[in-house]
């Protein structure tokens, strides 16, 4: 029995945790390209929800033909975003510091301004698949997991192919890996760090989506949670390293819901919190990082 | 006599607003030669690299490229106008291939895939180290083979003028004087190079015309015949030296 909930509580984590990874990815890139610590990520999945939950209220959408769309209107706000404020912060002699005060601040008035337009009750998206169920066994899997791991895996396959086989993905990695060096081969750093901002806010609203399908109910402020599990995740697998994210997101997740099974809920986050502290205690720049990053 | 190239007409600069590195600067670099700029430290010579290059921006003065204007172009827009720039600094991007930090320089040109072809053969062809370690991580590299990427890359656009500081710097002997050749050799098949370098021998014998830099501000300036006797040389760098002690 005790085989069969730890085989559980694995596959829940895997799953979980390549979804928790887009978290840390978009979180990550945003870091390394921008140096700029977004702490109102949280607020940004948590609007996706919102988003995907009024367009199925109004215009009938699933949540599945939502998420193309998400991205893109997150996407621009992620481009206009950049433009009214980010580049400000970017720009600072710390952008670090500034980036998290501002960022805070911004993280507080999202949450403040959801309240005031969503009021605190708990929504959910309303769709059914079906089997809801499949059994392997002892081993049980909600199908709603199986279809958001499907959706997960293929926009980690999209971004690993942009990020790897693609010029401005190529491009972006440059900027994180030497941003001064960057400006001498032609790119305007400016539009690249727009268009990152804006795919980064994108993930952000689609794993918003991804996380209402899964977990049955969401509000203005569980916003925070995600936040801290990004940082988490970043912290894991090394600051500003796109695939130090995904084994982040993994090796949390499976941590996090192995422990749902075996010990307790509330017990998850601390075993999250003890192998981050873990982690920088034996390696402090991260799996992946690299001590050159500032 | 022919529009140079680039000119710099009484051209300041200034870090952090107020702090002036450039104070006056008048230069004229001519098109398929050599232009070396000497000086001692703090004399401004990288500064005036980056100013060409548009990384930092002219206070006052003017700065043309073909008799045109390019004081209000930024650094992106002066490497599409053909000015490439390899700084002093690694340039490299560390986790990337050779090749893709190669083909990051033909961002300009990127969905032309047959001149992309076209440029990396040329550059294989000039560097041929860089085509058998197309697929070694930079970082693998050696500081000296780094710097033949870096200048390898700024070649690929086929820029009209080419800047570059200090290339030898904490580079191996053989290195340095295979970099030196290649900056003669890109002048003799007609290209223009900028060249900032603290080894003022070797800078005087590979440019054709130089111009010695002092706090901001030009101070002497000549063909390589001009400043071809030892004993000029000695001249300027035992001044130099006293100005470290005086100063």
């Amino acid at each position: 029995m005790t085989a069969d909930l730890l085989l559980q509580g694995l596959i829940n984590g895997l799953i979980l945790g390549l979804i928790y990874s887009l978290i840390g990815l978009s979180l990550n890139i945003i870091f390394g390209v921008l140096r700029v610590v977004n702490f109102a990520h949280g607020e940004f999945i948590i609007l996706g929800a919102y988003a995907a939950y009024f367009l199925q209220r109004l215009l009938g959408l699933s949540p599945f033909l939502a998420m193309p769309v998400i991205f893109v209107m997150f996407a621009l706000i992620g481009w206009a975003l950049y433009f009214v404020l980010v580049k400000r912060l970017a720009r600072s002699d710390d952008p670090e510091t500034a980036s998290l005060l501002v960022m805070f601040g911004l993280s507080i008035t999202l949450g403040a301004l959801m309240l005031f337009f969503f009021e605190a009750d708990a929504r959910s998206l309303d769709y059914m698949l079906e089997p809801p169920f499949l059994m392997f066994g002892n081993i049980v899997i909600p199908t709603t997991r199986l279809v958001a791991l499907a959706i997960t895996l293929v926009i980690t396959g999209i971004t690993a192919w942009f990020l790897y086989r693609t010029f401005p993905g190529k491009a972006l990695r440059a900027v994180i890996m030497n941003r001064s060096a960057v400006a001498t081969v032609g790119i305007d750093v400016e539009k690249l760090s727009a268009m990152t901002f804006g795919i980064g806010l994108g993930f952000a609203g689609v794993t918003g989506v991804l996380l209402a399908m899964i977990f049955p109910a969401f509000s203005p402020f569980a916003g925070a949670d995600y936040t801290l599990i990004g940082f988490i995740i970043i912290v894991l697998g090394g600051l500003g390293h796109p695939i130090g994210a995904l084994v982040g997101g993994l090796l949390f997740g499976v941590t996090e819901q192995v422990t749902v099974v075996l010990a307790d809920n509330s017990v998850a986050l601390l075993v999250g919190f003890a192998l981050m502290i873990a982690v920088i205690f034996f390696r402090p720049s991260g799996l992946f990082g690299r001590q050159q990053l500032r | 006599m022919a529009e140079p190239l680039i000119r710099m007409d009484g051209v300041h600069v200034a870090y952090n607003g107020d702090i002036m590195v450039l104070q006056g600067i008048d230069l004229d670099i001519s098109r398929g030669q050599v232009t070396g700029i000497i000086g001692p430290n703090g004399a401004g010579k990288s500064t005036v690299l980056k100013t060409i290059f548009g990384l930092l921006q002219v206070k006052s003065g003017s700065l043309s490229l073909n008799g045109r204007d390019i004081s209000r172009l930024k650094a992106h827009e002066r490497a599409l106008e053909g000015i490439a720039f390899v700084p002093q600094n690694r340039a490299t991007f560390a986790d990337l291939s050779v090749e893709d930090n190669l083909l990051l320089g033909c961002w300009p040109f990127r969905r032309d895939k047959a001149r992309i072809a076209r440029a990396l053969e040329s550059v294989y062809a000039r560097f041929p180290i860089l085509k058998e370690k197309r697929r070694d991580m930079a970082r693998s590299m050696s500081g000296g083979q780094q710097r033949f990427v870096e200048i390898a890359r700024a070649l690929i656009v086929e820029p009209d003028v080419i800047l570059l500081d200090e290339p030898t710097a904490m580079i191996a002997p053989k290195i340095s004087k295979e970099i030196y050749a290649l900056i003669r050799q890109l002048a003799d098949d007609g290209a223009t190079v900028v060249l900032v370098d603290q080894n003022v021998r070797q800078c005087v014998n590979v440019s054709d015309r130089l111009y010695v830099l002092e706090l901001g501000r030009n101070k002497a300036q000549g063909s390589r015949d001009d400043f071809a006797s030892d004993t000029q040389l000695r001249d300027l760098v035992a001044e130099w030296v006293n100005y470290k002690i005086d100063h």
